[in-house]
């Protein structure tokens, strides 16, 4: 149900982003992905948030609900810290003309995505998978907590190196309608990816149950 | 000397008793130190960049680079035999057994860092002079936060059946904040900068080493457990 | 079929008695989908020697691993003289020793500090005099400065026993411990084991060697598919005849 009100939100933003809110002026029309853009970077990380909190719940009582969760989460998480870092560089070639910059929040999110990576790899590539489970849950816990470090560090780097002039549209100064459409894309996105989370949890619920069945036939 | 450090006590000595008879480890992170120092003389073009420049940066890369080397095979002898189990199924709680091969870790890594800074001070003619002191101390923050997270996702690596060609997805990207602080510490330093400008950074450098130290000592026992 | 179920129903003693050493009620391990042990219970007095039979993949080295903490167990508790383990809790860990056959030594320590070293981890005080009186009694004194990879198959299966009896366990779990051993490795070896008979200890062994295993057993016990199919007190087993018993049970089951 989420999932299909997160999408028709979707088309509702694309609306919005295309054809409601004004033009940009400096930026033109491509500062329209901005819209996607943030959203989408939020999303991520709050899907890794609560993909680290699941999976400390998940070490201390060991319930699989909790790992599925996690691993949902991740799943979901991972798609729109993808769709953030494929969004970024196409606005930035515009607005900076330049694909990539260590723009700290860029960073962050590209290191976010290889620890979503790390995640997923670790997961897959142990026999016992109550053993990859575990590990998984080590990966996003030491993760959540080096996200900070990760942040204050890349913010310090960036300050040695400044760029350009980097132009960009930022918090109250923006223009009421491109504050509506970027809250209803942060609105839509956080439905969006709750719903897809949902739909995987339940999905990996029925798949483990499934596997319960197929070996109560077999015993 | 409660029990407990007595068995760190005992896993540390072990360790570096091995260490000093086996010198695989130590043997493998020096020749990778000499060697990276020398293959990264030839790789600047000494007439558009000043070696002293970008010392810093190839200091921590190499160390970086080489302490994989040398932790990634944190587990591997003590797999040999089964060994590692029977220290699992020790009285020794698993976050002194942790701790004890960090520090052991810590120790060998140390060891190359100052050879690796030797090194590069030997072939950039890097004149660190009176802030030696403090770079020799950074080193070892680094060293620490390194081997904390090293030593963790060693284990996990281990366990996997990719084993240590994992090792360096999952703590690359955790390193950053040691590369940037440690980096952005050392080249101030060498460059003969006044203590004040770093100290944040060297302060930075600490937290994540001992948040690194915490949080591996928390979670190891659900890395190793079977 | 009907006399193999009476026999495990036999086994399983319903509740819960205070004299056993090693209790074990509803063990489950599984792996993912995999289940290696499939609710096992059993009870073991002082002085009982166990020994389980199975084809591989039976779970029997899961489910030592269970009786020893090593291994979580998926569901089901253990119990040592009535103290429930927990598989946090290290203390208890005191009264359990392993020996399998891979030895838990370090090739380049000497004999000694192999001894000492896991002694240090066991917080044992006496080590001096406790190390080299366990060296004496394996007949390796004459090797404790030695390192392990200079000695012998058969020599390091005796440390490995000592290594494993160090701190007087109560509970020694025994994982294939003939695996790789000639024939007067072997021998050598039943011998240190018939030492473990005392009367005190509780032991349990799993081996694929009919022989070997029924010579010191009390009870006996055939692990198939993660449950034991087939249990005897070992004085109610014609020796000669085992063999095709233990073909009948895996087959049949």
């Amino acid at each position: 149900m989420l999932t299909l009100l997160g999408l028709a939100g979707l088309i509702f933003l694309f609306y919005l982003s295309f054809f409601w809110v004004s033009t940009e002026i400096r930026q033109g029309i491509a500062q329209r992905i901005f819209y996607v853009h943030v959203p989408a970077a939020w999303t991520a990380f709050l899907a890794f948030g609560i993909s680290a909190l699941c999976s400390g719940v998940y070490l201390w009582l060991r319930d699989d609900r909790l790992d599925r969760a996690a691993m949902a989460a991740a799943e979901g998480g991972l798609v729109f810290a993808t769709i953030m870092l494929t969004t970024g560089p196409l606005w930035g070639k515009i607005a900076w003309g330049t694909y990539w910059t260590w723009e700290p929040r860029l960073t962050l999110t590209l290191l976010l995505w290889f620890i979503y990576l790390g995640y997923f790899m670790v997961r897959s590539s142990t026999e016992d998978p109550e053993k990859g489970k575990r590990f998984a849950a080590v990966v996003a816990i030491v993760g959540a907590l080096d996200i900070p470090f990760i942040h204050l560090s890349v913010i310090w780097f960036r300050s040695l190196h400044p760029e350009p002039v980097v132009v960009k549209p930022e918090g109250p100064s923006l223009p009421g309608d491109m504050l509506t459409t970027l809250f209803t894309g942060l609105a839509v996105f956080t439905v969006l990816f709750l719903g897809l989370f949902l739909f995987r949890y339940a999905l990996e619920g029925l798949r483990a149950e499934a596997d319960l069945r197929a070996r109560r036939s077999a015993a | 000397m409660s029990l407990y450090l007595r068995q760190i006590g005992a896993i540390v000595r072990k360790d570096l008793l091995l260490e000093l008879r086996s010198r695989e480890r130590m043997t493998s992170m020096a020749a990778f130190a000499v060697l990276a120092g020398v293959l990264f003389s030839f790789s600047i073009d000494t007439a558009t960049v000043r070696p002293q420049d970008v010392a810093a940066g190839l200091v921590w890369m190499t160390l970086v680079f080489g302490g994989l080397l040398g932790v990634g095979r944190t587990f591997h002898l003590e797999a040999q035999d089964g060994a590692f189990q029977g220290v699992l199924t020790s009285p020794a709680p698993k976050d002194a057994v942790f701790l004890a091969k960090t520090f052991a870790n810590f120790v060998m890594l140390y060891l190359v860092s100052l050879l690796v800074l030797a090194v590069f001070a030997l072939f950039f003619g890097l004149d660190v002079g009176q802030n030696l002191r403090w770079v020799v101390f950074v080193l070892g923050l680094g060293s620490l936060g390194f081997v904390a997270l090293g030593t963790l996702f060693a284990a996990v690596a281990t366990g996997t059946s990719m084993g240590e060609t994992l090792l360096p997805v999952l703590v690359f990207p955790l390193l950053v904040p040691m590369v940037v602080y440690g980096v952005g510490s050392t080249d101030r330093l060498i460059a003969g900068r006044p203590l004040a400008e770093v100290e944040g950074n060297i302060r930075m450098l600490g937290a994540f080493a001992l948040a690194a130290v915490a949080a591996g000592a928390a979670l190891f026992r659900f890395v190793v457990e079977d | 079929m009907s006399t193999v179920q009476a026999e495990t129903a036999r086994a399983v003693d319903s509740g819960h008695r205070e004299s056993a050493v090693l209790e074990a009620r509803g063990l489950v391990r599984e792996y993912g989908p995999v289940v290696a042990v499939d609710g096992i219970d059993l009870s073991l007095d002082a002085g009982e020697f166990l020994t389980i039979f199975g084809p591989n993949g039976a779970g029997k080295s899961s489910l030592l691993g269970m009786l020893g903490g090593a291994m979580r167990p998926s569901r089901g508790t253990v119990r040592i003289r009535g103290a429930e383990l927990s598989y946090s809790d290290v203390g208890w860990r005191n009264r359990v020793g392993i020996l399998s056959h891979r030895g838990f030594l370090y090739a380049r320590l000497t004999a000694e500090e192999n001894l000492r070293f896991y002694g240090r981890l066991f917080g044992l005080s006496d080590l001096d005099e406790r190390v080299s009186a366990r060296l004496d009694r394996v007949g390796l004194s004459d090797r404790a400065g030695f390192q392990v990879r200079h000695l012998s198959h058969g020599m390091r299966q005796r440390l490995a026993l000592a290594r494993a009896l160090l701190h007087d366990p109560d509970v020694v779990l025994l994982d294939e411990p003939y695996t790789g051993l000639d024939p007067s490795a072997a021998q050598v070896l039943r011998t240190v084991l018939e030492e473990l008979r005392d009367g005190e200890r509780t032991v349990v062994m799993v081996t694929h060697d009919l022989r070997q295993g029924l010579q010191l057993a009390t009870r006996v016990a055939i692990q198939v598919a993660g449950r034991f199919a087939w249990e005897r007190s070992a004085e109610a087993i014609d020796t000669n005849g085992f063999e095709s018993v233990y073909h009948r049970v895996v087959e049949r089951t």
